[in-house]
């Protein structure tokens, strides 16, 4: 039963890892919070409710992807463009939380406020696998590849294309980035892209697994989320990635020891835990990190 | 002048990983004088102050005012026992008026946070007293007008002003004349040296030798964090490694 | 019915408060919705298992609530903005899976039974709450908390001890909710611990930033246009969060500050 878990916490582990490290590649680096990340995530599940209906699985996942990725730059210029500055910052945070209120509530006036039921054509995904004495569904498996592939897709992108070079320049620093002549604009629009497709994948996958498309999730799942981008350092893609696995796994070990019923906690207990001695997170102290002073 | 000192430093170091921006300094600070530091960019000035009033912590070495030990102690603690300083880059409090700067300043040195809250916002024996610190630098005037108002001349004598708040023990002027022209370096000198008798002792950076000299009773040079060379400002401004490390560089 | 609507103004207003006293130092809390819920909890038991009456029941929850606040801010304060919003979070979070799990208080299914708060307790709150903050507006410990606010090194180099400063705003806050807390569970009776959940605790702050966050009149504007208005305008009742996200957004467009953006001075030289 353990292996079970834990296999059960890795494939929940890599679905807060997606979402996480879409957090953490804006703050990374344009250095702003985007909270209608989390909404943006939760509607993953919706736009795969409504597609999947008529579209081929393959198709509706590009689908999603698009569809995030559009929400994303719809984010970037209604909460983000106007706040460039320093103090902008937490202006433009507070506005992208109200964005996120009204897109729970377009959910809610569209799908209505109880959870619809998503389900695939395909026996193939509830049949098991059994590795080392657990099932693992099919679907859990294909949950897990998706979303590895991404995120190794996403790391070629950031390390050996052009655009994923600017990206990691304007993360440096945004005068240098524009000195050398990229275009600030361009840039910050495809990491809003990336980032909120990647969360709408997120949320296709926790709808897949779940069996149905929930508004709540957005403000559970994705606030979490954002939790566990800060323990792993807060712009650490990395840690992103190290951090939901670890908050996945410690919440399948919660379930293991009977402590189901505490397991929202979790998150944020660690959370709280790991600032108190690593004040930047577990691979925080890079350029985020300050002098901190007593 | 008495040879009493004020600040001492001995030995202090501070490291950024590779960057020694002091390394090993030796220096004190003695009552009623103005010691004037002087250095090249990056000669770790600014960090020197810094280390003394706590915003960076020293990595080793010690710092001492007036025989207590404040090498570890934080900010606001050393505040409190009589060290104030001003800003290279101004940083006024510009949503308050140019009194209540000063007021913020004088309130933590005489009194405790709790009894604060008991006393009137309207106290008048304070507000006489940041209003002495403002006339000593011509703001008095301006007190009730918005910080953000004030001209750049007028914006760094307020840092000064906010930094008096208190009769500090020693005063450390970051800088204070960077910016300015002509007639107002003329008179910010005038205004320092009617300092002088206000407060315990004065440090004061500068880049622009003129004032230096007619400023500091005695005068350090500092490169690569380290002291190169003290004495009466006529000595040390013609001392041959000086003019190497400093002057030989403009 | 005017009565509640006038009542939930009043509790929206101390909730505002809360978040504005918070904010006063340079800090957002998303945390009010647990002190409240430990000011109506708290105080909930007291009166209702061991006949309290209403007064001290609501002091001691305020009290709690308090240094609940204290021992969990201590060190989350130290932090940088942005992790202090998220340990503000974790502490709703935590907070309500924590309610949920005490049998004693009815864990999910909620605790009743709690009864004594009027509309006149309300506003009697309100109007206490409100001349405390008014009268700390002319005090030295304000500009303490606007310099803290505007630049905490500054501030610290001037002799302001600022995670004291920061305390004391998260403890006041704290209080203040609790306080709000306490009347409105008298007040329903029976609550549960998802209505003191992040939603909450997020529409208070929305409410504070609608209003205006440099004094504490737009606190009191925000909550209270957005408790009533609703009321009114059916439409806008039954698209809320819409309507209030989009008033939210014009607002941070074009008026960051809020709708009251004026700041109160806390002296003024006279000559004499």
């Amino acid at each position: 039963m353990l292996a079970g878990q834990i296999l059960n916490g890795i494939v929940t582990g890599a679905m807060y890892a997606l979402v996480a490290i879409g957090f953490s590649l804006v703050i990374g680096t344009l250095d702003k919070l985007n909270f209608a990340h989390s909404e943006v995530f939760m509607v993953g599940g919706f736009i795969a409710v409504a597609s999947v209906s008529w579209l081929p699985w393959q198709l509706a996942l590009i689908v999603i992807f698009l569809a995030g990725g559009l929400l994303g730059l719809a984010t970037e210029f209604i909460a983000f463009r106007r706040f460039q500055t320093t103090e902008g910052k937490v202006t433009a945070a507070l506005a992208s939380m109200a964005l996120g209120l009204i897109i729970t509530d377009l959910v809610h006036k569209v799908w209505g406020t109880e959870p619809v039921p998503l389900k695939l054509d395909s026996p193939w995904l509830q049949t098991g696998q059994t590795f080392f004495g657990a099932t693992v569904l099919n679907l859990q498996l294909v949950i897990l590849a998706v979303a590895f592939v991404l995120m190794a897709l996403l790391h070629i992108l950031l390390q050996k294309t052009r655009m994923g070079r600017q990206i990691r320049a304007l993360a440096e620093s945004t005068v240098s980035a524009s000195l050398l002549g990229i275009h600030v604009r361009r840039v910050t629009q495809a990491v809003f892209f990336l980032s909120s497709a990647l969360a709408a994948v997120g949320g296709l996958l926790v709808a897949l697994r779940g069996g149905a498309a929930s508004s709540e999730i957005g403000l559970s799942f994705g606030l979490k989320s954002l939790a566990i981008m800060a323990i792993g350092g807060m712009g650490d893609l990395r840690g992103a990635l190290v951090g939901g696995l670890l908050i996945g796994v410690l919440e399948a070990l919660m379930f293991q020891m009977g402590l189901g019923r505490l397991v929202e906690m979790t998150a944020w207990v660690t959370l709280f835990a790991v600032l108190i001695f690593l004040p930047n997170g577990l691979f925080g102290g890079g350029i985020h990190a300050r002098e901190q002073r007593a | 002048m008495t040879d009493k000192a004020v600040l001492s430093v001995s030995a202090l170091c501070k490291y950024f990983g590779g960057v020694r921006a002091l390394d090993g300094l030796e220096l004190e600070v003695r009552q009623g004088e103005i010691l004037g530091i002087v250095g090249p960019n990056g000669a770790g000035k600014t960090a020197l102050i810094n280390t003394i009033t706590g915003f960076y912590r020293a990595t080793s070495g010690r710092v001492v005012l007036n025989s207590t030990d404040i090498t570890e102690l934080p900010m606001h603690a050393i505040s409190r026992l009589g060290v104030s300083r001003t800003f290279q880059n101004i940083r006024l409090f510009k949503r308050m008026s140019v009194l209540e700067n000063v007021l913020v300043a004088y309130k933590q040195h005489t009194t405790h946070l709790f009894t604060s809250v008991f006393r009137s916002g309207s106290n008048r024996a304070e507000q006489a007293q940041a209003m002495h610190w403002l006339e000593l630098l011509q703001l008095a005037d301006k007190a009730n007008q918005s910080a953000a108002s004030l001209s750049y001349g007028d914006a760094r004598r307020l840092e000064i002003a906010r930094a008096l708040a208190g009769k500090p023990q020693l005063l450390l002027l970051d800088e204070p004349a960077a910016g300015m022209n002509e007639s107002e370096t003329r008179q910010l000198i005038t205004d320092i040296q009617g300092l002088k008798d206000q407060v315990g002792a004065i440090l004061l950076v500068e880049h622009d030798m003129h004032l230096i000299r007619q400023l500091s009773d005695r005068l350090v040079t500092m490169d690569a964090g380290k002291k190169i060379a003290e004495g009466t400002p006529a000595a040390v401004l013609s001392h041959p490694d000086v003019l190497r490390a400093y002057l030989g560089e403009d | 019915m005017i009565g509640d609507q006038l009542f939930f103004t009043g509790i929206n207003v101390l909730l505002a408060w809360s978040v504005y006293l918070v904010l006063m130092t340079g800090s957002l809390s998303f945390a009010q919705g647990t002190f409240m819920a430990i000011g109506c909890y708290a105080a909930g038991v007291l009166t209702v298992n061991f006949g309290w009456p209403l007064l001290p029941a609501t002091l001691s929850g305020a009290l709690l609530s308090c240094v609940v606040a204290a021992v969990v801010g201590w060190p989350a304060l130290r932090l940088r903005g942005v992790y202090l919003i998220l340990v503000t979070i974790g502490i709703t979070f935590c907070g309500r899976v924590l309610l949920e799990n005490v049998e004693y208080i009815g864990g999910v299914a909620g605790f009743g039974g709690m009864v004594g708060a009027s509309l006149t307790s309300v506003f009697i709150a309100v109007g206490l709450v409100g001349a405390a903050l008014f009268w700390l507006s002319r005090t030295p410990l304000q500009r303490s908390f606007d310099a803290v606010r505007e630049d905490d090194r500054v501030a610290a180099s001037l002799g302001i001890n600022v995670p004291v400063v920061r305390l004391i705003g998260f403890c006041g806050g704290a209080f203040i909710a609790a306080v709000a807390g306490s009347l409105y569970g008298h007040y329903m009776s029976f609550v549960r611990p998802e209505s003191f959940d992040i939603l909450l605790s997020v529409y208070v702050v929305l409410y504070v930033v609608l209003g205006g966050v440099n004094n504490m009149w737009g606190a009191l504007l925000g909550a209270t246009v957005m408790t009533l208005l609703p009321e009114y305008f059916r439409v806008l009742a039954q698209w809320r969060p819409s309507v209030f996200g989009l008033a939210i957004l014009l607002m941070l467009l074009f008026k960051p500050q809020g709708l009251l953006s004026f700041r109160t001075l806390s002296s003024r030289w006279k000559k004499a």
